[in-house]
């Protein structure tokens, strides 16, 4: 078992490592080659939440893809090596790391990107790259209305799942919504504008829209105002933190509503804030992400090696970057080339869903991408029992038609 | 040093930054080149508030981003040339800081650069909710790039802008101006006291600091194809004192010291990991309370020391 907590540099353990291995295979190695991809992602700072796991999840598939025989192309046998670099979320520092991946890594493949401002700085010039970049749990719509050639992009955006989100909260009843949350960051506010066009067609209206920064943790404020309000039920936008603390603060200032949300957190990065009984009933409404009730067989297993791997539960969202590897082998294998990038992006539009993969991809005429770049999975309702989420019911997700409305976008 | 040969450093210096495209194998160490060069004219701009006029301004970033998206608006929306916008970027730079300095430098010291930090907020907070315009938090993208994107020919770009905008500082910080400027940051009521209207001075400062940064932020956002308001906020405006503190504040090579520091040192220190930016902080503490005169300053002083003369100021 590899002993790796999350080090992005391991050069001198893989050097080490290399060097025993060929002493003791000697000749039989020849043939092997190594298949660079580089993760660049916020390992630091306020999108870590999302960025580290994610990097975590790429190593490990990468440590599975080699102990199962690496990537077969043609007679040869590629075995993956991960660099990974902080880009902190931030768009100049993402656009360095990539650059130096590409530059002077010779890196071809880039995976990660959990979040939309240092992803869309990289999506602007990767069009010219001899290179393919694989998006993660970044929701900005606009990445994949680019048409970039080269680009794929593993989490739908936040609009796809803020639709059947609304369509939810409106058939449990609740007329007046007040929202409070990261209103500033785009796909939050992309979300929130899909939920209220469901809403107003079953007679219901968004009454407030409150703002929390990434930073915020005292929500008094902005929930003593939406109180006075009187709504039926306060839906929350963010990231786990701010998030957590809402939903506390909630409780504590004796709002007694039913609280939606759409914030990927896992239980235990909620617990970090938050108690379970100041949690229990809150539903989480977004894409069906990684939760033990909702897995499959191979989220069951994710689950468990990255618990064993990493001596923390993963994220919900980071198997989007575990997805991402999975894709590029079945995407390099069938185009029968590593070096050739513009095949490799090619084929990526073209693979149906890899068996290994551990979210639940609604494919589109078949293929996991559609011509956009775009994968889609399905959306669930999730709710907090008993210090757990616990998937309720999938909520109706329609990804060819939205698939048609995004080619329909610039 | 005599001043007739006081040019020779600088001249060195030019001759290697001019053959760094042929010297550098990685074109990576190419493009952190061209960010430093956008922020040494953005550090220039700085030192002459800071360094010269000893007010410490916190909303350089911030007039970087009102130059980056006043130029990109200006490419995509009503589709003016590229050298056009870029040279629109500092005089619209320049309007805004001539509002905002007016009623800043009516205070002093730290209430200064307090009013100054809120600045930067509104200024980002305006490109967050002014969605409209500017796209908000998801950003521009697609900006035009000169010369369909050419590194190297963006670099000379760089290093011309940087090379002339440094001889321009040089000029205002050795002229009457400049030493006005440097009288206000000894004793402000004395240069009162003899009947010069200070505020003048401080605000042309003020105004031409803000011009270096909306170029800067102009070059920014044409060299890197997006912006978006992160790039913007305060923890850049810090950067740009760091860059001014950690070459040599009131100096005119401490700030193209400091800007190439600023923006190496964090990435020759990702090996350190996690761990990068704890390391970084740490340098920057250390050098600020071990080397307040900058390297500039410390090697004047070296200089100094061995030859048994005093060091010149503003050189």
């Amino acid at each position: 078992m590899p002993n790796y907590k999350f080090m992005p540099n391991h050069t001198f353990t893989r050097a080490c490592a290399a060097l025993a291995m060929s002493l003791v295979c000697g000749a039989s190695l020849a043939a092997e080659k190594k298949l660079t991809v580089g993760v660049a992602d916020a390992l630091t700072g306020g999108g870590a939440v999302y960025g580290l796991p994610q990097a975590n999840a790429v190593k490990m598939a990468a440590d599975e893809i080699n102990v199962a025989g690496g990537i077969k192309v043609g007679p040869d046998v590629y075995k993956i090596d991960v660099i990974a670099y902080d880009d902190k979320a931030n768009p100049t520092e993402a656009t360095n790391a990539v650059r130096k991946l590409i530059d002077r890594d010779g890196v071809k493949y880039i995976l990660g990107f959990c979040c939309s401002g240092s992803t869309s700085a990289v999506a602007s010039f990767i069009r010219n790259e001899k290179a393919v970049m694989l998006v993660g749990n970044a929701a900005e719509r606009s990445i994949t209305t680019a048409k970039i050639p080269n680009l794929v992009r593993t989490r739908p955006p936040a609009d796809y799942s803020g639709q059947a989100a609304g369509t939810f909260i409106a058939r449990k009843g609740q007329k007046r919504i007040a929202v409070l949350g990261a209103l500033d960051v785009g796909f939050y506010a992309q979300y929130v504008d899909s939920v209220e066009r469901e809403l107003k067609k079953a007679g219901g209206e968004i009454i407030a829209r409150e703002i929390f920064s990434l930073k915020d943790r005292d929500m008094s404020p902005q929930l003593t105002k939406i109180r006075g309000l009187n709504p039926d039920a306060i839906l929350v936008v963010g990231y786990v933190e701010p998030a957590a603390f809402v939903y506390r603060q909630a409780v504590e200032l004796g709002m007694n509503i039913p609280r939606y949300g759409f914030t990927s957190g896992s239980e235990e990065q909620f617990l970090r804030v938050t108690t379970s009984e100041q949690m229990e009933g809150v539903w989480d409404l977004r894409p069906t992400e990684l939760t033990l009730l909702s897995a499959s067989k191979n989220g069951v297993a994710y689950h468990a090696n990255y618990t064993k791997i990493f001596n923390a539960s993963p994220s919900p969202s980071s198997p989007y970057a575990y997805d991402q590897l999975y894709a590029l082998k079945a995407a390099v294998e069938a185009a029968g080339t590593v070096d050739n990038t513009e095949a490799v992006a090619k084929a990526l539009r073209t693979i149906p869903v890899p068996p290994q993969v551990v979210m639940q991809y609604q494919p589109v005429d078949g293929k996991m991408f559609d011509s956009n770049g775009q994968a889609y999975t399905s959306n669930g309702a999730f709710q907090w029992q008993k210090g757990k989420w616990v998937f309720v019911e999938d909520l109706p997700s329609d990804s060819k038609a939205y698939s048609q409305f995004l080619s329909t976008l610039n | 040093m005599k001043r007739s040969l006081s040019f020779l450093p600088w001249l060195l210096a030019l001759i290697v930054l001019a053959m760094l495209p042929e010297l550098l194998p990685v074109k990576y160490y190419l493009h952190l080149s061209i960010l430093a060069l956008i922020w040494v004219i953005v550090a220039q701009g700085q030192n002459l508030i800071q360094g010269f006029t000893g007010y410490v301004s916190i909303v350089q970033a911030g007039f970087m981003g009102i130059g980056a998206y006043g130029s990109a608006l200006l490419s995509l929306n009503l589709q003016w040339p590229l050298w056009a916008t870029v040279a629109m970027a500092p005089v619209i730079t320049a309007l805004f800081a001539l509002l905002t300095g007016y009623p800043s430098l009516r205070v002093k010291g730290h209430y200064f650069a307090i009013v100054t930090l809120a600045f930067n907020l509104i200024i980002v907070i305006v490109l967050v909710h002014y969605s409209e315009l500017t796209k908000g938090e998801a950003g521009i993208s697609n900006i035009p790039k000169p010369w369909g994107g050419s590194r190297e020919a963006f670099y000379y770009l760089a290093l011309v802008l940087a090379s002339a905008l440094t001889l321009l500082a040089a000029l205002i910080a050795r002229s009457r101006v400049g030493e006005i400027l440097l009288a206000i940051r000894q004793n402000e009521d004395l240069v009162a006291a003899v009947g010069i209207a200070a505020w003048k001075y401080k605000l042309f400062a003020f105004v031409v600091s803000a011009m270096y940064a909306g170029l800067g932020g102009a070059l920014y956002a044409h060299f890197q194809g997006f912006i978006n308001p992160e790039i913007f906020g305060v923890a850049q405006s810090l950067d740009a004192i760091l860059a001014v503190i950690l070459g040599g504040a009131g100096t005119i090579a401490g700030p193209a010291i400091g800007a190439f520091l600023v923006v190496f040192l964090p990435e020759l220190l990702r090996f350190a990991d996690s761990f990068r930016l704890i390391l970084y902080g740490l340098i920057l503490v250390l050098a600020t309370i071990f080397m307040p005169i900058g390297i500039v300053g410390i090697a004047r002083s070296g200089f100094a020391r061995m030859t048994g003369r005093g060091g010149q100021h503003g050189g």
